[in-house]
């Protein structure tokens, strides 16, 4: 398994993950969080555990029978990276800012259409 | 296990079941495009085809279809695996990016219901019930009361509910 990414480092590579993504408009990413029980490493205070941060792009690397020879299937993209829990809130203010920015596959919201609507029935209103 | 029907639903009671289980519980965020296999694009345009045979008019036939086919869902997931509890909360919109993550952020530092400021939401409701209760409104009424039939014309949408019901007032 890679290694634990930094904080910066982990948030480079996952705002790429995330526009390639939505790039080409396939594919998923897999943000997991959990907490870091009795593991080397992680420091807990206070009784509030570490959290564990992965992301991946859910590409599994078993062999695709049909496919193979034809074009190698690229590698699982990991990435991982530990939260103290004095760090947590900083740490999901950046998090919430690379997901925004990121997630431009989703629906914005439309304006335009809500102007057009209301517009359509303030003239409904003076006519009646 | 159940899609939640809004956030807060979702939230509150994921902080339910990583407050009993603080050890194992997970959250599991997807983003995701759908897939293009066959069954599933073909299914896409026949849904597409048929919206636009509903209204001809409304879509020009020059802007293409596949961007706005393409949206991509957000999917929280929270799980937890000694007691095979799963909740999900599904959304497409991006406004909601910022604020699910955050919210995120506060389960992950341990937050109960209450620490989660949704609840906010609740007392604020209240608040309003108490005013409209209130004697000051009604006493603005009383003036208004013979316009409120012009007004609720020239008023948009939002208003035009308050104004009826000044005018109701007004008549009693």
């Amino acid at each position: 398994m890679a290694p634990h990414l930094g904080q910066d480092e982990f948030f480079k590579s996952l705002g790429e993950l995330l526009s390639k993504t939505s790039q080409q408009h396939q594919g998923s990413v897999y943000l997991t969080q959990k907490p870091l029980i009795d593991v080397p490493g992680a420091t807990t205070t206070n009784s509030q555990p570490s959290i564990l941060i992965r992301a991946t792009d859910g590409n599994t690397n078993t062999p695709n029978l049909k496919k193979e020879g034809k074009d190698k299937k690229s590698q699982k993209v990991k990435l991982s990276t530990i939260v103290n829990p004095d760090e947590i809130e900083a740490f999901y203010v950046r998090y919430a800012e690379v997901c925004k920015a990121g997630m431009t596959g989703l629906k914005k919201r439309d304006r335009r259409g809500r102007k057009a609507k209301t517009k359509g029935g303030a003239a409904k209103v003076t006519k009646a | 296990m159940p899609y939640l029907p809004t956030s807060q639903a979702y939230l509150e009671q994921s902080a339910q079941l990583l407050q009993a289980y603080p050890d194992t519980t997970r959250i599991v965020t997807k983003y995701n495009f759908p897939t293009n296999r066959r069954g599933n694009l073909k299914r896409a345009y026949k849904s597409q085809v048929r919206k636009d045979a509903a209204k001809p008019t409304d879509a020009p036939s020059t802007t293409p279809a596949p961007p706005s086919a393409a949206t991509a869902t957000l999917t929280l997931k929270t799980f937890n695996p000694t007691t095979g509890i799963c909740l999900h909360y599904r959304t497409n919109k991006a406004q909601e990016v910022g604020r699910l993550i955050t919210s995120l952020g506060k389960l992950a530092a341990g937050a109960d219901v209450a620490g989660l400021g949704l609840s906010a939401a609740v007392p604020a409701a209240g608040a309003d019930v108490e005013m409209t209760d209130a004697p000051a409104p009604v006493e603005e009424v009383a003036p208004v009361a013979g316009k409120a039939q012009g007004q609720v014309q020239g008023q948009g949408q939002g208003q035009s509910a308050k104004g009826k019901k000044k005018g109701g007032k007004g008549k009693r």
